[in-house]
């Protein structure tokens, strides 16, 4: 088990940081209330709204861009630990990888995904 | 952990065409506006996968990818079959997708995309390329039904497909987990192996994977009672994507459960390979088919929309298809294979017509009287139909008579019986849109200028249909010539 402390050290000191700056911005931030930001909001939506109503698809498009290069590049770190074991080979194969990714985000650009 | 050679790349080389015309097509989507530039390209990357497969096949199997990989007999017949109904099916296309609001690029490229994990899929050796595989394929096919995303009805069984496909892909998923934690490995040799060494096979963990892992598949190919998505996403989706999903998804299924039952329950251990398939295997296999063919036989009578007659049609097919395997013998996965082979040409040849027909071809109806308007398109389909039900001298004859030969061999005399009575029903099914093609008047002539134009059929629609049927034709009559490189995995 003792190979997992690290594991847990980690864990508390990111519950560490992370807690201390929300801490900390919530007792040294300016605090300017109005009503727009007191509303509970979820991806710029209005809180409340009869279903079958319009909403903005923009948001989502965002959230489903970031999801998809954000979870292909986790691949990266993986491969990057076993980079030497794999030679030429891996970094071929990471290089086709990567293609497949530019692709994708020449496909998005080029279809004005990334346009606000 | 030794690394893979780069000369693996060679047994993918089909599938790295289909995926670089994929991803050729998505770079110039946006300047793409007519479908004929994106037809070509991927039936131009069917024929070049088709021919290379052929032309790269090795003398003996051989594998990669540290043993994830083959190509062999097996999977060469099933690829060069996918090829070839990608090709057709990109050909049928050109009339019904050329629409305001489906991409032709974007079509093509998901065609391309679904065909090529489908390669990946029936030349995997592992678990988890099989996964991968099978759910490249699944992926694209959501989107392809929906794909017409100005219809309800289109985007209703898209979603109806997805809720219910991303749930057999959970079952499939967590029956590689069990098994992985029964064994202690994905790869079907290492199975096979331990389960041949050892009292695996009472092993609740490995007995729960192996269903789970059953029903997984029993999903792709629509057997029943795994089958509830398949008439609803064939009625919801463009009639060639259906008939994609018909054909070159069920034979990837079917060619995958036949690879997991031999290379993990019937492997040659010590260079010995048992006679057949364990008998708990054959009684899943035997559930699976009996309801099949009886559900999808019996169901098919009800249905006044061709789409869904079709689905119900092709789920009693992957009954059929499925009796080669249960008789366990390598005559039999051969007898599957050619089931296969002939199922999926006949079954886009009946697309085809349907594609032709146009809003016409989705009703029951509107077949009434067509021989007298259309004669040589009700001509073309009354071949189909007679080779759907299995009447000589059609190839649905020869590859009914395979399969239903092989159960016999192997004594499942029941099985055989029930296959035969279930295929008169499906006559009737059949016959019937015959019968009102042939033997009823057409409801209101149509004098409409509009209506002989489109009965112009496209040269690349007409090319798709003489081949199917020239298959249909030449299968029946001589099914040597066809299928004799059909080798058992």
């Amino acid at each position: 088990m003792s190979e997992y402390i690290g594991v847990v050290a980690c864990f508390v000191i990111a519950g560490m940081i992370a807690g201390g700056m929300v801490l900390l911005a919530s007792v040294l931030g300016k605090k300017t209330p109005s009503l727009e930001k007191s509303e509970p909001f979820e991806c710029g939506e209005t809180p409340f709204s009869l279903p079958g109503g319009k909403l903005a698809i923009k948001f989502y498009l965002t959230a489903i861009l970031f999801i998809l290069f954000d979870v292909e590049v986790v691949f990266l770190y993986p491969w990057a630990v076993i980079y030497r074991k794999l030679g030429m080979v891996g970094l071929v194969e990471m290089g086709v990888f990567l293609g497949i990714l530019l692709v994708g985000y020449v496909y998005a650009w080029s279809n004005k995904a990334l346009d606000w | 952990m030794t690394p893979v050679p780069i000369t693996d790349v060679a047994l993918l080389v089909p599938e790295l065409i289909l995926v670089g015309m994929a991803l050729a097509l998505l770079l110039v989507a946006s300047r793409i506006r007519e479908a004929g530039v994106a037809t070509a390209g991927t039936v131009l990357a069917a024929a070049l996968a088709a021919v290379l497969t052929i032309w790269l096949m090795p003398q003996s199997s051989k594998s990669g990818f540290s043993e994830m990989i083959t190509i062999d007999g097996y999977s060469q017949f099933f690829k060069v079959l996918i090829a070839s109904a990608l090709g057709l099916t990109a050909l049928l296309s050109v009339k019904r997708v050329d629409v305001k609001f489906v991409r032709p690029a974007e079509y093509h490229a998901l065609l391309l995309l679904a065909a090529a994990g489908m390669m990946f899929a029936v030349s995997s050796l592992d678990l988890m390329t099989l996964y991968l595989g099978l759910e490249l394929t699944t992926l694209c096919s959501y989107v392809l039904v929906g794909i017409t995303v100005d219809k309800p009805d289109s985007n209703e069984a898209a979603i109806k497909y997805f809720l219910l496909g991303s749930f057999a892909s959970a079952l499939f998923l967590y029956g590689m987990a069990l098994i992985y934690g029964a064994t202690g490995t994905t790869d079907f040799k290492a199975i096979a192996l331990i389960l041949s060494q050892s009292s695996l096979g009472s092993d609740p963990l490995f007995v729960a994977g192996a269903g789970l892992l059953a029903a997984g598949l029993a999903f792709k190919i629509a057997a029943v009672p795994f089958h509830a998505w398949a008439p609803d996403a064939y009625e919801g989706a463009q009639a060639p994507v259906a008939a994609f999903l018909a054909t070159a998804s069920k034979a990837a299924g079917l060619a995958a459960v036949g690879r997991v039952c031999w290379a993990i329950f019937k492997t040659p251990t010590n260079g010995l390979q048992f006679d057949k398939l364990p008998p708990e295997v054959s009684m899943l296999l035997v559930g699976l088919a009996a309801l099949s063919i009886v559900v999808g036989s019996i169901v098919a009578l009800a249905q006044t929309n061709m789409k869904r007659l079709l689905a119900y049609s092709s789920i009693a097919h992957a009954g059929y298809a499925l009796l080669g395997f249960i008789a366990g013998t390598d005559a039999g996965a051969e007898a599957t294979m050619t089931y296969a082979y002939f199922y999926v040409f006949m079954t886009l040849g009946t697309f085809g017509v349907i594609i032709t027909l146009e809003d016409r071809g989705e009703t029951l109806d509107g077949y009434q009287g067509l021989a007298v308007e259309r004669p040589k398109t009700a001509a073309l389909m009354l071949l189909f139909l007679l080779s759907l039900t299995g009447i000589p001298p059609t190839a649905g004859f020869v590859a009914k008579f395979v399969v239903i030969l092989n159960v016999v061999r192997e004594g499942y005399y029941v099985l055989a019986t029930l296959a035969v009575a279930c295929s008169v029903i499906t006559a009737f099914v059949y016959l019937r849109v015959a019968v009102l093609m042939y033997m009823k008047e057409p409801v209101a002539a149509s004098a409409d200028p509009e209506d002989a134009l489109s009965s112009r059929l496209p040269l690349a629609v007409s090319a798709a249909l003489a081949m199917t049927a020239l298959i249909t034709v030449v299968g029946g009559i001589f099914p040597g010539i066809l299928t004799s490189w059909a080798v058992a995995p």
